[in-house]
C-alpha cells in the first residue's frame, strides 16, 4: 500500500538524505580549520596588553570589550558565518540538482516545501556546530565577560538560520552556488559596510552585528537595530527564502 | 497505441498498410502524449509528438539524442512541455502529487546518493511514496532485482550494473501503475539482462503500463511487440515491432567489401544480379543491396570462382541512426 505522505515525515526523510550526503571528512576539517581561527584570534586579541599609563582600568576594560566585539563581528560574522552557511546550504539541494539525484527526492507525492525545509535543516544541523563552537570559545578567550558569550552565540545561531535559507534558495537558483555565494558574502555583505547604519538593512550582517551590539553595548558601525528587529527580521527572510525554494523547486525541470 | 501503423517503405506511397492483428479492442489509455513540443532555446528535443500506451510493455526505441529521455522526463513531470499536454493516468504529473505516487522511474543518468547503502536507498524512496511497510517493501524488490538487501556496502561502490538494478527497485517499490524505465538495461551482463526481460514481461502482462527505452534493437525485439521510434525529436513510426523489422530488413543496405582486385569482383556482383549497385572507394567496394542474406551466401563463392582474396565485408548502415533515417525519411 503507497499513500501520501505526512509532511512532517517527509521533511524528516529528505533531512535524512541531505545530512548524508552532505557530511564530508573535506568539508567538516576545512571549515572547522576557519572556526579554529576565529578561536585563535580570539585568545590572541584577549592577551593582548593595554596598560598604558594614561588609561584608567575602566577605560582599558572599555578598550577591550570594543575590540573584542569588533574581532567577534568582523571576524565571525563576515566570514565565518555566512561561508559556512554556503558550503552547507548550497550543497543541500543545489548539488543534487546538479548531480542529478534530486529526482529521487522531486518524483515522490509529497509537498515541494517539505524538502526546502528537510534540505535547510540538514544544512543547519552542520553550520551550527561548525560556527556556534568556535564563536563561542572566541568570546570566552576574549575574557571580557559573558554578554559577548552570548551575543556571539545568538547572532551566529541567527545568522546561520537565515543565511542557510538564502543559500539553500541560491543552489536551487544557480549553477556554482558557491562562486555566487562569495560574490554575494564578498561583495554585497562587505561593501554594505562602507555605506553605513541604513544600508546594512538590506544585509545580514547589520541584524546579526546588531544582536551582538545590542548585547554588548558596543557602538557597532552596521549595527545599530534594535533585538526584536535584529532576530525577528532574519527569521522573515528565513522563511520567505524558503517558501521561494518550494516556489523554485515546482517549476525547476529536473535533469 | 493509437497511432499504430507504420509509416510506408519510401517508395511505396499509399499502397502500404499495416499488418493487421485479431487483437481485442485496446484498453483505455494509460499514457497520453498529445502534440508535444519540447525545445531547449533555439534547439527542439521533442517535436510534435503524439501517441497513447495502455498496459503491457512499450518499447521506446531510439538513438542517443533522439529525445527519448527528454519524453520520459515530460512523462514523469521532470519537465514541462513547450507546448501540447501529457497525461499519466489522466493527470498532469507535474501538477499532481498523487499521480507521481503511482509512477515508477528508473532515469538514464548513473547518479544515485552514493553514501547510502542499497536498502537505504530503496527504503527511502518507499517511505516517500507512504509504502507501509518500507524497509520490508524494500527487501522485497531488491530480492526481486537480485541484490542482497544486507550488503553493508554504498551503493557509490557498485557497478554500473549493480546500480541498475538499484535503480530499478526504487523505481518498483511503491508498486507503480506505471514505469517508466530509461535505458534499463544498460551496464547488466547477458545473464542480468535476461533477468530483466523477463521481469518487465511479468510485470507487463500482470496490467502495468511500462515504457521502457532503448536504442540496442535486439533488446527491443526481446522486450515486446510494440514499438515508439523517435528519431530527431519525431515520432518516426509506431507500432508492432515484427512489422518494424519487416520494414528494416526490406529497406536498401549498403555493404563495404574489400578485395584484392575489386574491379572484377564488381562486375561479377553487378552481371550476375546479386546487388543494385556498386560503386568502388579508395580501396573497397561499396555495395548496396536490398537482399542481404542472399548477398551473404553469394559474396564468398564468386570471390573464390574468380580467384580473388576476400579480405572484409562489413556493413556501413548497420547502426540504428541509418535505420531511423531511413524511417524519418519515409515519412
Amino acid at each position: 500500500m503507497t499513500g501520501i505522505v505526512s509532511s512532517p515525515r517527509a521533511i524528516a526523510i529528505t533531512y535524512r538524505v541531505v545530512l548524508r550526503q552532505l557530511v564530508s571528512k573535506g568539508r567538516l576539517v576545512a571549515l572547522s580549520l576557519i572556526g579554529a581561527v576565529v578561536a585563535l584570534v580570539g585568545w590572541a586579541v584577549g592577551r593582548a596588553s593595554y596598560d598604558e599609563p594614561w588609561l584608567s582600568p575602566e577605560e582599558v576594560e572599555r578598550l577591550r570589550l570594543d575590540d573584542a566585539v569588533n574581532t567577534v563581528a568582523n571576524l565571525g560574522f563576515t566570514i565565518l558565518v555566512p561561508i559556512v552557511a554556503l558550503v552547507f546550504a548550497a550543497a543541500s539541494l543545489g548539488d543534487t540538482r546538479e548531480d542529478g539525484t534530486l529526482v529521487y527526492l522531486w518524483l515522490r507525492p509529497t509537498k515541494r516545501w517539505t524538502m526546502a525545509v528537510g534540505g535547510w535543516l540538514a544544512a543547519i544541523t552542520v553550520s551550527l556546530p561548525i560556527t556556534v563552537i568556535p564563536m563561542v570559545a572566541s568570546a570566552m578567550l576574549h575574557d571580557v565577560g559573558s554578554d559577548l558569550v552570548v551575543g556571539a552565540a545568538i547572532g551566529s545561531i541567527v545568522g546561520v538560520i537565515v543565511y542557510s535559507a538564502l543559500f539553500v534558495l541560491l543552489g536551487l537558483l544557480v549553477k556554482n552556488a558557491i562562486v555566487w555565494g562569495l560574490a554575494y558574502i564578498l561583495i554585497w555583505e562587505g561593501l554594505v559596510a562602507a555605506f553605513g547604519s541604513a544600508a546594512a538593512k538590506v544585509a545580514m550582517r547589520g541584524y546579526t552585528s546588531s544582536i551582538l551590539s545590542e548585547r554588548t553595548g558596543v557602538d557597532i558601525d552596521i549595527g545599530t537595530l534594535s533585538q526584536t528587529v535584529a532576530i525577528g527580521v532574519p527569521l522573515v527572510i528565513a522563511v520567505a527564502a524558503l517558501a521561494l525554494s518550494a516556489v523554485r523547486l515546482d517549476s525547476l525541470e529536473v535533469a | 497505441m493509437s497511432e499504430s501503423s507504420l509509416p510506408p517503405p519510401p517508395g511505396a506511397g499509399a499502397a502500404y498498410t499495416a499488418p493487421v492483428s485479431d487483437a481485442p479492442p485496446p484498453p483505455p489509455p494509460m499514457v497520453s502524449v498529445s502534440n508535444v513540443t519540447k525545445a531547449f532555446g533555439d534547439v527542439i528535443a521533442v517535436s510534435d509528438v503524439s501517441f497513447t500506451v495502455g498496459p503491457g510493455i512499450t518499447a521506446l526505441l531510439g538513438p542517443n539524442g533522439a529525445g527519448k529521455s527528454t519524453l520520459f522526463r515530460m512523462l514523469c513531470g521532470l519537465a514541462a512541455p513547450t507546448s501540447g499536454q501529457v497525461r499519466v493516468l489522466g493527470r498532469d504529473a507535474r501538477r499532481d502529487a498523487e499521480v507521481r505516487g503511482r509512477i515508477g522511474l528508473a532515469p538514464q543518468q548513473d547518479a544515485l546518493f552514493d553514501r547510502l547503502d542499497a536498502l537505504e536507498f530503496v527504503s527511502i524512496a518507499a517511505e516517500l511514496h507512504g509504502v507501509a511497510e518500507p524497509e520490508n517493501e524494500a527487501r522485497r524488490v531488491l530480492e526481486f532485482v537480485q541484490l542482497p538487501a544486507d550488503d553493508p556496502k554504498p551503493v557509490g561502490s557498485f557497478s554500473k550494473g549493480m546500480r541498475q538494478r538499484v535503480k530499478l527497485a526504487t523505481a518498483l517499490v511503491n508498486d507503480p501503475s506505471v514505469l517508466i524505465l530509461d535505458e534499463p538495461l544498460t551496464g547488466l551482463d547477458p545473464v542480468q539482462r535476461r533477468r530483466m526481460i523477463e521481469l518487465f514481461v511479468e510485470l507487463g502482462e500482470s496490467g502495468k503500463c511500462l515504457l521502457v527505452s532503448s536504442h540496442v534493437l535486439d533488446e527491443v525485439a526481446r522486450l515486446g511487440s510494440r514499438v515508439l521510434v523517435i528519431a530527431q525529436g519525431r515520432l518516426a513510426a509506431a507500432g508492432d515491432y515484427h512489422a518494424l523489422r519487416d520494414l528494416m530488413d526490406d529497406r536498401p543496405h549498403r555493404i563495404r567489401v574489400r578485395v584484392d582486385d575489386p574491379r572484377p569482383f564488381a562486375a561479377a556482383l553487378v552481371e550476375r544480379g546479386i546487388v543494385d549497385g556498386v560503386s568502388i572507394a579508395t580501396d573497397a567496394l561499396l555495395v548496396d543491396t536490398t537482399d542481404v542474406d542472399g548477398f551473404g551466401r553469394s559474396v564468398a563463392p564468386v570471390a573464390r570462382e574468380l580467384g580473388i582474396r576476400l579480405r572484409e565485408v562489413a556493413p556501413t548502415d548497420d547502426d540504428l541512426e541509418s535505420v531511423f533515417r531511413y524511417l524519418v525519411g519515409g515519412r
